[in-house]
């Protein structure tokens, strides 16, 4: 670099306008969506859970609501067990398997086995809030909390 | 010209990108009795086809309750392959409510079993079964319940000259569907023209089917009824064998189901809530928050949530048919489990649903499905003349 480029920077201001501005509005979405996420986030205790295959609904259960784990299949991928209030799910698509244990007196859903590539779904925390979710991305199992609104609207 | 040119390109940039942006969406037909301020269109793709005259709302009571203390329960469960779900809205903090709660789930499921054991094509020494596979000309006693239900089929095979017809069974097999289960994927597997005459020519027997109640002393010398179906000597030869009628109540069954879960809600004084069948069927109470519930008919062409027709219903009982539950399709035609009784195959009336609100549910089941094969002309005569005190909507392509 020349000695006259060098002088050139040392004369320039550190910030100049255009370059506050954006750090601003960096500054300020980042505070939008902080608070956006933390204040709109449902924190009701789960009330039940979906899980999805593919976009396609294969086990819905409601904790005090639905009779028997066996009632929430919905596919012939799922199959469920329960013992001392433990039910244990198992997902096989194909050899894609995923097991996820929801305990009925805690209220809560873990993933507990799965032999996708990283295992990622098995480190998601513990279900227990209705802002809680449990992806598995490369078996693209997703499971997400059952919300029961009732607005009164019945969709047939 | 030069600048012509490029005003002509920004020009052609600015066509192909609103093409790209407007979707083809296919418009599709409504057709009601309800008057136009008794519901909202919630879909910009369907268009009211018109509102079919004559109907008359019927004078409900509704309860008058303290509700301020309600919350609502729920239970969930399966039989008859379908899932089923309650809502209740009480005061469940009185002393043994939630143990009375419990008890009414237990006998709603006990009910429910009564009738698969009653109808089901699935359970072994059910009415059903006995009927379907006892000789032609035979008589076999039933239960009350199968009886009931085979009267109630009886009266809506005359009501809507037989396009309601429960003996359809084996163009129903054909086809794929009930218990048979497997989808023909190609034209060739459909069944053939002559073999679907002689099923839907046995079927069009149904009302050659008697249905009898005796009073019979039993060993204390009291007397009791007993009930007996007896099967039309009728048969046809398909393929070299002789078939003798079968018939399949799971449609008016589950209606039926739900006008008895009517009654045993009344049983326990729970006046707010609802009941569903599946989504056939449904039995509604009063809504806690606000009287009515809202019930929103979805669009039978997509998978989504996306409904195109919302009204207020309370207090009554609701059926839907459509052609999006159960279908195939082979080189561009819909194929679906409802059978046209007049061809013998699935319907291809261009009515994709059907709704009806109101009356007895297992009757609702009965008028959806013979709306669905009617087509658009007679479905609206028939509504108009048979079911005014019912709110109905279908739809079409």
């Amino acid at each position: 670099m020349s000695l006259k480029k060098i002088e050139q920077v040392k004369k320039d201001k550190g910030f100049k306008i255009f370059d506050l501005i954006i750090y601003g509005v960096i500054a300020l979405t980042v505070a939008v969506l902080f608070i956006v996420i933390f204040t709109t986030r449902n924190t009701d205790p789960l009330t039940g859970i979906k899980v999805y295959v593919n976009s396609e609904l294969v086990f819905e259960y409601e904790f005090d609501v639905t009779a028997s784990a066996d009632d929430g299949i919905k596919s012939a991928i799922v199959q469920a067990e329960e013992e001392s209030g433990i039910i244990k799910v198992t997902v096989t698509d194909g050899g894609e398997k995923n097991v996820f244990e929801i305990d009925k007196k805690k209220k809560t859903v873990k993933m507990v086995e799965a032999n996708c590539k990283g295992k990622q779904c098995l480190y998601f925390p513990v279900m227990n809030d209705n802002s809680d979710f449990i992806y598995c991305s490369p078996h693209r199992v997703r499971i997400e909390p059952f919300i029961n609104r009732d607005d009164g609207l019945i969709i047939m | 010209m030069k600048h012509f040119k490029r005003l002509f390109l920004v020009l052609a940039c600015f066509t192909l990108i609103l093409c790209a942006g407007c979707k083809t969406e296919t418009a599709y037909y409504f057709y009601t009795n309800v008057p136009s301020d008794g519901f909202e269109i919630a879909d910009k793709n369907f268009v009211l086809g018109g509102i079919i005259e004559g109907y008359t709302p019927p004078e409900v009571e509704y309860p008058e309750e303290d509700v301020s203390n309600y919350t609502t329960m729920g239970y969930r469960f399966t039989a008859m392959l379908t899932d089923i779900n309650l809502n209740v809205s009480y005061d469940f903090s009185k002393e043994g409510e939630k143990s009375r709660f419990s008890e009414f789930c237990r006998k709603i499921v006990d009910e429910m079993k009564r009738f698969d054991n009653a109808i089901s094509t699935a359970v072994t020494y059910s009415d059903i079964n006995k009927f379907n596979t006892a000789a032609a000309g035979d008589t076999v006693e039933i239960t009350r319940t199968g009886y009931e239900i085979l009267e109630i089929a009886k009266n809506l095979y005359s009501e809507t000259e037989g396009y309601y017809n429960p003996a359809l069974y084996y163009n129903i097999q054909a086809y794929g569907f009930g218990a048979a289960q497997a989808y023909p994927e190609k034209l060739s597997d459909l069944p053939n023209d002559e073999d679907v005459a002689k099923y839907t020519d046995l079927a069009n027997h149904f009302e050659d089917l008697k249905t009898e109640c005796r009073e019979v002393e039993n060993a204390n010398g009291n007397t009791e009824k007993r009930f007996y179906v007896t099967k039309p000597a009728y048969t046809v030869e398909v393929g070299g064998e002789t078939l003798s009628m079968k018939i399949d109540l799971g449609g008016i069954g589950k209606g039926y189901a739900v006008d008895r879960a009517e009654e045993i809600f009344d049983e326990y004084g729970y006046n707010y809530g609802y009941f569903n069948f599946g989504f056939s069927s449904m039995m509604f109470k009063s809504f806690v928050n606000g009287g009515s519930y809202t019930v929103a008919f979805k669009n039978p062409r997509t998978l989504a949530n996306d409904y195109y027709f919302t009204t207020p219903v309370r207090n009554t009982k609701l059926s839907t048919s459509g052609d999006n539950n159960q279908f195939y399709i082979i080189d561009g035609t819909r194929y679906c489990h409802i059978i046209d009784p007049t061809t013998g195959k699935p319907v291809q009336t261009g009515i994709m649903s059907v709704s009806v609100v109101g009356g007895s549910a297992a009757e609702d089941d009965a008028y959806t499905t013979a709306i669905m094969a009617m087509g658009k002309e007679k479905a609206q005569e028939f509504i108009k003349d048979k079911l005014s005190d019912r709110k109905v909507v279908f739809t079409c392509e």
